[in-house]
């Protein structure tokens, strides 16, 4: 397993760093509320520290995640920062909206650190013989470290682009696959596009699929010949039929791999064949 | 006699000297504004176009700046470095504590500075800064639209300063 810990522990306060050791192992989530203590997300349960959470924690959180830059990681507008070592920090506090759109936020008063971690090895009894895999799962239950994998094992036999828009999935210091190309911080739809056109890929990974548009990108790409592999929130098949977001793709039937996770992390596959 | 024509002689000089070192004093202040609105164009055409996070910005700038000035800004590009304080504020104070720049005018600004960066949104961070930018010049103008006045009555009021000790104790 492997956790860039130092960077996590180099974006949080001090007075916090010290009491996080013991729980490296299992240390899933941090959240920091002003005025509150900092509750520790574990694999089984939760634990609270007690020290009170200021806003002068939260400010240094944010400001060492962005090197003291917030306007300049453009996903601050999306409510979140990606910090050194691909650890996710959400952000709620109060936003800025003009026409319509959130801009920013003018202050944050609640943070969720995800605890970024890779296994490499995990996906090494998956053999991806389709043409399209999804990896279904709700939040915190390893879609995105599965994908991780998944993207690896394949990159063994054949080129992988992969459109990392929040620069979770290959954060410096994890490794690569062999033939890999990654494109960070671009918005899915024009990653694709772009890997498609100009990196000839057998297969395109991205994580997340929330939008309409990512959706119509898939099947865009999936048009040109490309093989695919994504992650969607969905704890299951029938979840995942039922949400409207992803009817293009059922519909299309683009999808015949799917990976699905549990709430254990543990996940199987089904094959789908028309 | 002739001690006390030396003695006047001396008065008068260090007066005058006093006088025409607050009249290069301002100069210098006016300078450092000068320069300080460059800094200010500078982060204002860099941001947008390449969103440069605020280390390596301030070190680029650094790199074309002179003086006090060019030194504090590498001074606050180390403090961000290292990530110990909360916010560039406190980071622009501890810079400003180990750089002397004499004029509490410019320390004020820089001040400013300091609390404007690290906005959410880019549009907010180059408002707060264009505002900045406004002010800087605004106080530039001032000190220049009365310089040469000011700069004639300094090293006059020394001169005249010396030669009216000069009547009194001789």
């Amino acid at each position: 397993m492997i956790c860039p810990w130092k960077e996590l522990l180099s974006v949080l306060p001090q007075w916090l760093r010290g009491q996080l050791a013991a729980y490296a192992e299992e240390l899933q989530e941090i959240r920091l509320r002003c005025g509150q203590p900092p509750e520790l997300v574990l694999g089984k349960g939760s634990r609270w520290l007690s020290k009170t959470v200021t806003q002068e924690d939260i400010s240094f959180c944010v400001n060492t995640a962005s090197r003291y830059s917030p306007w300049s990681a453009a996903t601050v507008s999306q409510g979140y920062i990606t910090a050194p070592g691909g650890h996710r920090i959400g952000l709620c506090g109060e936003a800025v909206i003009k026409d319509g759109e959130l801009t920013g936020m003018r202050t944050v008063h609640s943070l969720c650190i995800r605890v970024a971690r890779d296994f490499p090895g995990l996906a090494r009894r998956v053999h991806f013989r389709g043409q399209a895999m999804l990896i279904l799962g709700a939040p915190g239950w390893g879609k995105t470290t599965l994908l991780r994998d998944v993207c690896r094992s394949v990159a063994e036999e054949e080129t992988v682009a992969v459109v990392d828009q929040r620069q979770e999935l290959f954060p410096p210091g994890f490794p690569t696959g062999k033939r890999m190309d990654i494109l960070y911080g671009c918005p899915k739809k024009q990653g694709i596009e772009i890997v498609l056109r100009t990196m000839g890929p057998n297969c395109i990974a991205v994580d997340e699929i929330t939008a309409s548009e990512d959706c119509q990108a898939l099947l865009h790409a999936f048009g040109c010949g490309v093989r695919l592999i994504a992650t969607a929130h969905a704890a299951g098949m029938s979840d995942f039929r039922q949400r409207s977001v992803y009817a293009p793709l059922r519909e299309s039937r683009l999808f015949d791999t799917f990976l699905i996770l549990d709430r254990d992390k543990s996940f199987h596959l089904e094959e789908i064949y028309p | 006699m002739s001690y006390k024509w030396i003695g006047a002689i001396l008065i008068v000089g260090s007066c005058g000297g006093f006088g025409i070192s607050l009249a290069v004093q301002r100069k210098r202040e006016e300078a450092m504004l000068a320069q300080l609105c460059g800094i200010l164009d500078n982060m204002l055409w860099e941001l947008p176009f390449q969103l440069t996070p605020l280390p390596e910005l301030l070190r680029h700038t650094a790199e074309k700046q002179k003086g006090n000035l060019g030194a504090l800004l590498w001074g606050l590009a180390e403090q961000l470095d290292r990530q110990v304080l909360p916010d560039v504020l406190s980071c622009m104070e501890a810079a400003l504590s180990d750089t002397i720049l004499h004029f509490p005018r410019v320390n004020q600004l820089l001040l400013q500075l300091g609390k404007s960066l690290g906005r959410f949104d880019l549009s907010g961070q180059l408002k707060g800064l264009s505002a900045l930018r406004e002010q800087c010049g605004q106080q530039l103008t001032e000190l220049k639209a009365d310089r040469d006045t000011k700069l004639r009555s300094y090293r006059i009021l020394g001169l005249c300063a010396g030669a009216a000790l000069v009547i009194l104790l001789v």
